[in-house]
This record gives C-alpha cells, structure tokens and sequence, in this order.
C-alpha cells in the first residue's frame, strides 16, 4: 500500500469525496482510460471507454458490437484495444487507443470459439486467446491460440499461427507470467457445445485446473488442481502481482448450500492455497466469483460476486477476507490508486479505498441504461 | 418522473421568489420575466405531469409497507401454521391412530400453504442458516432426499433427532418433503404404528419445521426490518431502491420459476410423457393448489393489502399495472377453475391443455412485468442472471 491507514484517514478526515481520493494518491498521473464491455435495454452491445475525474465519470468513445462482448486488453506500445466476444462468440474487435476508433475485425474460425479472454504479450508481438474446439469431446477440447500481432499506421494485423492444448475442457481467463516466456490458463473444466447454447454438460464429472504452458511452444509446465471434493468449483479468472503470486477465483457448480473455496493462491514451486470465506449466519456464503483482480499494492484482492450482490475484498499476507461491500450485481474491478474501481449491472461506477474503507460513489450520468459486463480493464494515465 | 423533476424545478422557483420577494435587489423587470417563466413552467408541469407518467420512488415507504402488510404477516402466519404442526406430531405420536394421523396431515396441508404464500421471498432471513434449503429442499432431482431419509431412521439414532444434531443433518430429511414422504404414503399409518423411531423422526421434522420459522419471523421483527428501515446507510444494502430491488426480485422470479420447475418440467414434451413425480407436493396431491398459492401471494405482494395505500406496483407506470393485473385475474381465473392435484388435473377434461393455459399465463405474466420494468430505470440483474 502506497500510504498506511493512519495516514489516509488524515488525509481523508471527514467526508471522503472523489477529488480527496485523488489528491491522496501517490500514484496518480494523469487521468486513467476505463475500458469496458456494455449492453443496454434493448439488447445493443458496446464497448465504452470512460475516464473520470473529481468523481465524475465522462465517456471517452462508445462503440456498437457485432454480439456481447466480455473482456477488453490494452495494449499501449501499439495503441489498440481488443475487444473480445463472449463464449460462444467469434469476434476480436480492435480499437485505436487514442482516438477510440474501430481499426478492424478478426474472426476465429468457424470450428472455433473464443470464451472472452485474450491477452497480449508485453512486446506486443502475440496475443493469446481461450477457444473452444468441441468437436473433441475426450475432455480436451480447450484451445490456447498464439497470435501474431502487428501495426502501421491505421493498419492492424492479427495472424493466427499456433494452436496449443489447454490441457483442460472450458479454458477462459489467462495471462502471461512475469517471466513473459509462461502462460497461466484457468481450464474452467466444463464442457459446453454450441448446438447446446451455453448447457453445461459435464457438471458431475468436471476436472477444473490451473496450467502453466510454455507460450511458445505450447508445452505443458505445470498443472495443478482443487481437492477432489471442491472438483465442481470451476477455476474461471486469474490474476496475478509483481511477485508472480497467482489469485485464482472460482465458480460453484454444486449445491448452494454446499462449502468450496471460491479463491485460491499459487506462488510457483507450492500447491494452491485455498481462502475461504468467514462462516457467516448473514445468508447464503457466495458460490460464483464474476471477477478478480489485486490491488496495485499486490497484496490485496477484490473479488466480485455479482450474485450475492458484492464485493470481497482479501489481504494475500494473511489469507483472509478483509471487507466487503455491497453492489447489486457488481462485477467488473480494477486496481486505481489505492483501492477499486467497479462497475455493476446496474450501471453504477463506484471506487472503494481499502486504506479508509469508504466507498465513493460516480457520477455516472452519460450512461444512462447501461448495464456494465463481467469485466473491468483500466489503462493507467 | 419528468413531470416529477419538474415539479421539483417549479417549487424550487417559487420558494426563491417568496424567500426574495421583499428585496429591493430584484428589480421588477426580474420578477416578471421570473413569474412569466414561472407560469410557463407551471403550465408545461401541468400538461406533461400525467398520471400516467409518474412513479413512485419512495423506496423506504414502499420497503417498509411490503415488510410490515406482507413479509411479516406472511412468516408469522407461517409460525403459526407450523406450531400446529409440531403440535398435533408430538399428539399422533403419543399415540398411533387414523383420526391422529388425519390431524397430521392437515396440519401439514395448514403448513404447506402458508409456506407456498412465503416461498417467493428468497432474501433476508430465510436465507441464513441455510434455511431456505432445510425448511424445503426441492426440487432434489437426484432423489438423495428419500435415500437420506431411509438410512437416517434405520440407523435409529436418538442422538441424530436432537434438536441440535438434527440442524445439522442432510438439508433432504430437514423439511417438507421429506415430512411428506413419511405422511403420505398408503402404509404411512402402520409404519408409524409399528415403529417408534419413524415416528420420532416425523415428530423432529415437524420440530424443526416450527424452530425455522420461529428463526426467520423472529429475524424479520428484531433485525432485517431495521435493515430494511436503514437501507438508505452503507450496511446490507447499498441504498433503499436496492433493498426495493430485492422485493422487485421476489415479486418476478418466482413466476418464471413456476412456469418452468413446478409446470413445464412435469408436462414433458407432449402427450403421455408427463413426469408427475417431478412435481412439487405431489405425494400430498396439492402440486396445483401450491401454485394457486404462489401467485395469490405474488398478487398479495404486487398489490399490497387492503388497508395500505403503498404498495410494490407503485413504482411501474398505471398502465403497466392495469396490464400486470389482467394477467394476475386470468391466471387466477385458470388456477381456479383446476382441481388440487396435478394428476387430478390431468386426467379432466382439457387436462393438458389446461395445464399449458397457465403456463402461457405465466408467461405472459413475467413478460409483462420485464417490459414494465423496462420503462422504468430500475433493473434487476444482468451479469448475475448469466454468469461467465
């Protein structure tokens, strides 16, 4: 954490309001690009990027999709965004960083599907997507593709050049390592097929786990996964700090009244480390995890439950859960200054302080019947 | 809400003026072009505040009349339904008889139906402790419920059926289902009769029924009504129109969820292929009566009692609610006129049929009460319907 408790309360005392937030930060430079997927009330798909300043949110561009789309990567050296569609959707949608415009549109074949997820390499020379080949139906089906990338001018090239096994059924988040050279994949473990929609079709026998792949060439490194009671607890979203430590977060396909872990750590060279949620006699404890992502301190964790209609919020050094706050159907986060920003189904854009835990809520009115998807990604000013 | 706005606008206008209308500083040309604006405003109010146009948003009073004139009643009618029920199990149990067990089972019949008028709030209290799941588990699709129930009483452990111990028994041998289980079958009476231990089991359940509905209703009174109450301050809910949302949630869901797991998975894909042991209370022939029920409640709660002039419906548009209230009286002239049972209600005349008016009814119902919300900006989930 940039700045302790103590004194970010001082700094804070009082009424905590947007422009204090951002006059306290030690990391603030410039105003940050929010990007996120959207969809509104009449079954449009967009994406939109916001920034906000003094607790006022403002729209920097707001683009139509060809389908609902999930996960947004940056990447700034070559100045694009990518869109990615949601499974069971084609689409790689691209965008110019600075002006916001469509640069161009790439479909992954047509025995292919993509679960949401890509990620560049930090060179920018590759991107990575999670794809779906359900013809093979031995529980293997998940796809790591290896893209090359490439830009001149308004020109952006995306090529398609290795596919790699995820060594798993329903791969969907995954990022490169800190060594760049390592793929971490989260094999969600459920088998779907796009006759069937999104049916879930293999929930009793499901073998979710994290992978650790050789980015180029595609080699299994490490593969690890849940106790065999917690099988049902599909790994979907990863994260990961400066140090390398993993957060893995999980979805509960068992009963509701059941207990799973819905985190869990991986430092390299250990097993996973299971966090639980504190026993709570305030309703159900969540079972679905829509979203992680640490902090820029790199020892805390927000973890949304759209669900159960928050936020959880971890300390990594100790391994348990810290706060929460309540959002109804909160689900995208990202790491800004010293705590989150997160967006809702609802529309509304808050920022939560994990210093002096108070919650700041947006002015949010450009987006008007906007409901925010699953995923938040920032690009730092 | 425009006209409402503007409503705002104009008594903000006015109350400046009145505040300002002794000042020297405001020149008269000032005042004039301020009351022709003024006027101008107050006739524009007047042509674009419809009725129709306006809705409620005060959430508090809204949370608050649907707790104090539908939850609460509905839970403490529920306890009281269920003290019956442990009562008459400790009465039939002391001694084994026919009258005894007819007492039982309308006991349950009492239960089940203020449970039916309940089961659509699915937030709060009901869901601590796993309550929601103890009190009834179903649809249990694997059938662990009945497998459960079995071991447990041929295990005839004394320890198993104290109060305690039982809590943390399987969530199938908890509730009502498995209550109806024991209650219902043709042998129910002679098993009972001739072993004590199933008895007690039924007596443990029809307890544990009774300490749940304690628990939720007397939750409801001491805590969750200030929470609701408080809603406006960072706790449960982030402000009172989320807390609204959540009744808003109880009020649509259910009706989709009717349609589909208490109708449609029985009717199977047409004639002959229906699966009757797929429906809710079936062993106690009153799968359809359960559904009368669910959607008096939902009427009950969309409309509010009799003597509250605030009620959930007031934050859609009139025109909506007159449209959601067709729906309701079709739906309930439909329930009417089927008997109790879904077997029963098969086999008469135009059974299918019959059975899939009701679910085009509740169809129509819950796309009534979607666009309804449409035209307002109140929005009940998105990310959290369809995960990923």
């Amino acid at each position: 954490m940039n700045i302790d408790r103590r004194q970010f309360n001082i700094l804070t005392a009082g009424l905590l309001s947007w422009p204090t937030i951002v006059a306290a930060s030690t990391k603030n430079r410039g105003n940050p690009l929010y990007l996120s997927a959207a969809s509104d009330g009449d079954d449009k798909h967009w994406v939109i990027g916001f920034n906000s300043e003094s607790g006022l949110t403002a729209q920097v561009f707001k683009h139509q999709l060809p389908a609902r789309a999930h996960h947004i990567a940056v990447h700034e050296g070559l100045g694009v965004y990518l869109v990615v569609a949601r499974r069971p959707g084609h689409y790689l949608w691209v965008g110019d960083l600075s002006s916001g415009k469509h640069l161009t549109t790439i479909n992954v074949p047509d025995d292919r599907h993509l679960y949401g997820h890509g990620v560049f390499s930090s060179n920018g020379e590759n991107f990575y997507t999670t794809e779906n080949a359900w013809q093979l139906i031995n529980g293997d089906s998940g796809r790591v593709v290896k893209w090359q990338a490439g830009r001149h001018g308004d020109t952006f090239t995306l090529e398609r050049q290795e596919e790699y096994p995820s060594y798993g059924t329903g791969p969907h988040e995954l990022l490169l390592r800190t060594d760049q050279q390592t793929l971490a994949v989260a094999n969600g473990g459920i088998r779907t097929h796009p006759d069937r929609g999104r049916e879930k079709l293999n929930i009793p026998s499901m073998q979710p786990s994290l992978v650790y792949i050789n980015a180029n060439t595609g080699d299994l490194q490490e593969q690890h996964f849940l106790e065999p009671d917690y099988h049902k607890a599909s790994i979907r979203h990863l994260d990961q700090n400066e140090s390398g430590l993993i957060a893995l977060a999980m979805q509960y396909e068992g009963e509701a009244f059941e207990r799973a872990p819905l985190l869990a750590l991986h430092q390299e060279g250990k097993g996973l480390r299971t966090l639980w949620m504190p026993e709570s006699e305030r309703g159900q404890i969540p079972q679905y995890i829509g979203s992680v992502r640490f902090d820029n301190s790199g020892r805390y964790i927000a973890a949304s439950c759209p669900r159960d209609n928050m936020i959880t919020f971890w300390d990594t050094e100790n391994d348990i859960m810290i706060g929460t706050v309540r959002s109804r159907d909160g689900c995208g986060v990202t790491a800004v200054d010293s705590g989150f920003l997160y967006t809702a189904g609802t529309g509304k854009i808050a920022y939560y302080d994990l210093a002096s835990d108070q919650v700041a809520d947006m002015e949010n009115s450009p987006f008007d019947k906007v409901f925010w998807d699953n995923h938040l990604t920032v690009l730092p000013g | 809400m425009r006209g409402l706005a503007q409503h705002s606008a104009v008594m903000y206008l006015y109350s400046w003026i009145v505040y300002n209308e002794n000042s020297s500083q405001l020149e008269y040309s000032a005042m004039k072009r301020l009351t022709l604006f003024l006027a101008a405003s107050l006739v524009g109010n007047l042509l674009l505040a419809q009725p129709s146009d306006e809705v409620s948003e005060n959430w508090t009073g809204i949370n608050l009349a649907i707790t104090d004139n539908h939850v609460i009643p509905a839970y403490s009618a529920l306890m009281q339904a269920t003290q019956d029920l442990s009562s008459s199990a400790e009465d039939f149990c002391s001694s084994p008889n026919s009258e005894g067990l007819t007492a039982f089972q309308n006991s349950f019949h009492s239960s089940m139906d203020a449970w039916q008028q309940s089961q659509h709030i699915q937030f709060g209290p009901i869901t601590y402790f796993n309550w929601n799941f103890r009190i009834h588990y179903w649809p249990d699709e694997q059938g662990t419920g009945a497998r459960q129930l079995d071991a447990l009483i041929a295990a005839e452990s004394q320890e198993s059926i104290s109060s305690e111990s039982f809590a943390r028994e399987s969530v199938g041998v908890q509730g009502f289902p498995a209550l109806e289980r024991m209650l219902f079958e043709a042998d129910s009476l002679v098993l009972m009769q001739t072993n004590s231990y199933r008895c007690q089991v039924a007596q443990t359940i029809a307890r544990n029924i009774d300490e749940i509905a304690n628990g939720v209703h007397a939750r409801w009174v001491d805590e969750f009504r200030t929470t609701v109450a408080n809603a406006d301050e960072r706790g449960f809910f982030e402000s009172a129109e989320d807390a609204t949302i959540d009744f808003l949630k109880a009020q649509v869901e259910p009706v989709r969820r009717i349609q589909q797991q208490k109708l449609e998975e029985v009717l199977g894909e047409s004639a002959g292929r229906e699966r009757i042991r797929r429906s809710e209370s079936w062993r106690s022939a009153r799968s359809i009566r359960n559904i009368r029920l669910n959607v008096m409640a939902l009427e009950n709660l969309f409309n509010g009692s009799d003597d509250s002039d605030i009620q959930l419906s007031s934050v859609l548009l009139a025109e909506d609610i007159v449209s959601i209230n067709n729906n309701f009286s079709e739906l309930a002239d439909s329930l009417d006129a089927l008997p109790d049972s879904y077997t029963a209600a098969l086999d008469a005349d135009g059974g299918r049929e019959n059975i899939e008016q009701v679910v085009v009814l509740l169809d129509a119902l819950f796309e009534s009460m979607e666009a309804a919300l449409k035209n307002t900006d109140l929005y009940l989930g998105f990310n959290s319907l369809d995960g990923d």
